[in-house]
């Protein structure tokens, strides 16, 4: 069976400086695969890879087995591909309803747009009582809320999430976490970067582990949460 | 005296709607793109000579010709962002090659006009230029109120266009994070495209109405221009109120400065005005925000 999602041999940077090596992952349909690693390992790098923010000088990325080297960043959101940014980077000046009327710009998602408010009203009842606030009024919380449903309104097939727990207080990661959960089980296929590992390999099937740029690890979820590296490098155990 | 008075607060609002249209373009323009649109007064210029063109060759009443004048000017708009403005850098890094290119292309089409309809003033006359309307006790040319009129339904519509379709929505989003548009499926390059269409359009509409109250020769455009910047410093960028506001405020203070300054110096009332908000509110009476 294809990958819905494969990263195949990127290398990518900016300008002068080389970020990923080689990078490989797969992510099949119905799977939450996370990709983990600290600091400058080249995980934002990767989403926007996928997202083709930046070209891949080498490899490529495939999309229902096929290449997306010449589909154009703003096509990508219409074949199912939807990246919640790291920082959120939503509309601060546009209430949450046109944020989320935008997140479904692409002509398929405008089609189903009430079909999709509903959906992502019922996931984050929160955002329909702020619905005419402006968006960046918002609490951190309701941000990264905003920013998960406006990427559900482009109605995709696979989810990239960048670091959703970031700078969240523990119990809004909780609801965070909760709510990727309730998304995968209603089908949806998601990567999810995250730093926060214990949280992410307890929701996720696969994981990957990227250093500088280059993959170091990937295997089951349980496999990588008993594995002694994993375990000795980010856990502190 | 309160006549008077009365007279030159009428006199401003109707010069507010003037100022707002001329300013909106240029405004709407950077807030999406960072670009200065220099050339905003060169197209200010343009709209002035095409409205007296078509009168003068045609006899075509200037308030009609507006509608072709407006499709042209968008289209030159487009052409000049698809052939020049798209490839520069923008932003602080790339701010002074889009100067002085537009700046360039002002030039440009300033020395056309000179080649072409030589130096003299011209005016456009028809056959209610001198006809006025009795309002409050004061009387009130046609055209002024003419002017404020299509000012008025122009940015009524724009306002309407920005927060109610979804190409409006798009953007103002646009100008707030375009790369949050290209994610959404947005083609940010288009928006772009469309923006220096519509505020080029704006100012060559500013110039077609401006040929009701002024004479112009090719050198018509650049204290317009500056007055936009007024405007715009003191608005912010893109709230068709804020604009309204601050057009309102340059009209006021131009007008009612007559009764302390000479009137050859009531153009530089506005400079004033504008390095008074630059030094005591540098975000603008109206704050930073963008296309809000
Ligand atoms: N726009 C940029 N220009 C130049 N270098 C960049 C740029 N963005 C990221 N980098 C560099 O690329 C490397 C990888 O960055 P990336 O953002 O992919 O890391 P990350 O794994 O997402 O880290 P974090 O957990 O901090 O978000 C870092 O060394 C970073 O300094
Ligand atoms: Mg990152």
């Amino acid at each position: 069976m294809t990958a819905l999602l494969e990263v195949r041999g990127v290398d990518a940077g900016y300008g002068d400086v080389q970020v990923l090596f080689g990078v490989s992952l797969q992510v099949r349909e119905g799977e939450i695969v996370t990709l983990l690693g600290s600091n400058g390992a080249g995980k934002t790098t990767t989403l926007r890879c996928i997202c083709g923010l930046i070209s891949p000088r080498k490899g490529e990325v495939l999309f229902h087995g096929e290449s997306l080297a010449a589909v154009a960043p703003d096509h990508r959101a219409g074949l199912g591909i939807a990246l919640v940014p790291e920082g959120r980077e939503l509309w601060p000046q546009l209430t949450v309803r046109e944020n989320l009327e935008l997140g479904a710009y692409h002509r398929r998602a405008r089609r189903s747009l009430s079909k999709n408010l509903d959906r992502v009203q019922a996931l984050f009842p929160r955002l329909l009582e702020r619905k005419s606030q402006l968006a960046g009024s918002l609490s951190g919380g309701e941000q990264q809320m905003c920013a998960i449903a406006r990427a559900l309104m482009s109605d995709p097939k696979l989810l990239l999430l960048d670091e959703p727990s970031l700078g969240l207080a523990p119990i809004v990661v909780d609801q965070m976490f909760e709510a990727v959960r309730q998304l995968h089980r209603e089908g949806m296929t998601l990567l999810l970067v995250e730093q926060n590992l214990v949280a992410a390999l307890e929701i996720a099937t696969r994981g990957y582990v990227v250093e500088t740029g280059r993959v170091r690890l990937e295997g089951e979820a349980a496999a990588l949460r008993s594995d002694p590296g994993i375990r000795a490098a980010y856990l502190g155990i | 005296m309160i006549e008077h008075l009365l007279d030159l607060t009428v006199s401003a609002f109707l010069l507010a709607g003037l100022y707002a249209t001329m300013a909106y373009g240029l405004g709407l323009i950077y807030g999406v793109l960072r670009v200065v649109n220099l050339n905003h007064g060169g197209m200010i210029m343009a709209g002035a000579y095409a409205a007296w063109w078509a009168h003068d060759q045609f006899g075509l009443d200037p308030y009609l010709s507006i509608p072709i004048i407006l499709v042209l000017a968008f289209l030159v708009g487009v052409l000049t962002y698809a052939g020049l403005v798209r490839r520069l850098p923008r932003g602080a890094a790339g701010g002074v090659q889009s100067l002085l290119l537009l700046f360039g292309v002002w030039l440009i089409l300033r020395n056309a006009a000179y080649l072409v309809f030589s130096g003299n003033d011209q005016t456009v006359l028809t056959s209610y230029s001198t006809k006025a309307l009795p309002f409050l006790g004061a009387q009130i040319s046609v055209n002024r109120l003419a002017v404020f009129g299509v000012a008025l339904v122009t940015l009524g519509a724009l306002h309407l266009f920005l927060t109610r379709t979804y190409v409006g929505k798009a953007i103002r989003a646009v100008a707030q994070n375009p790369e949050s548009c290209t994610l959404a499926g947005v083609p940010v390059q288009r928006i772009y495209m469309l923006t220096f269409g519509l505020g080029t359009a704006l100012a060559s509409l500013a110039g077609a109405l401006a040929t009701g109250l002024y004479a112009f020769n090719p050198g018509f455009g650049a204290t317009e221009l500056l007055k936009s910047f007024v405007v715009v410093v003191l608005g912010g960028l893109g709230s068709v109120a804020g604009t309204a506001v601050a057009a309102l405020i340059l009209a006021l203070v131009e007008n009612f400065s007559i009764l302390v300054i000479p009137s050859y110096l009531t153009s530089a009332v506005g400079f004033v005005l504008l390095v008074l908000v630059l030094v005591l509110r540098p975000g603008g009476l109206f704050g930073q925000r963008v296309l809000g």
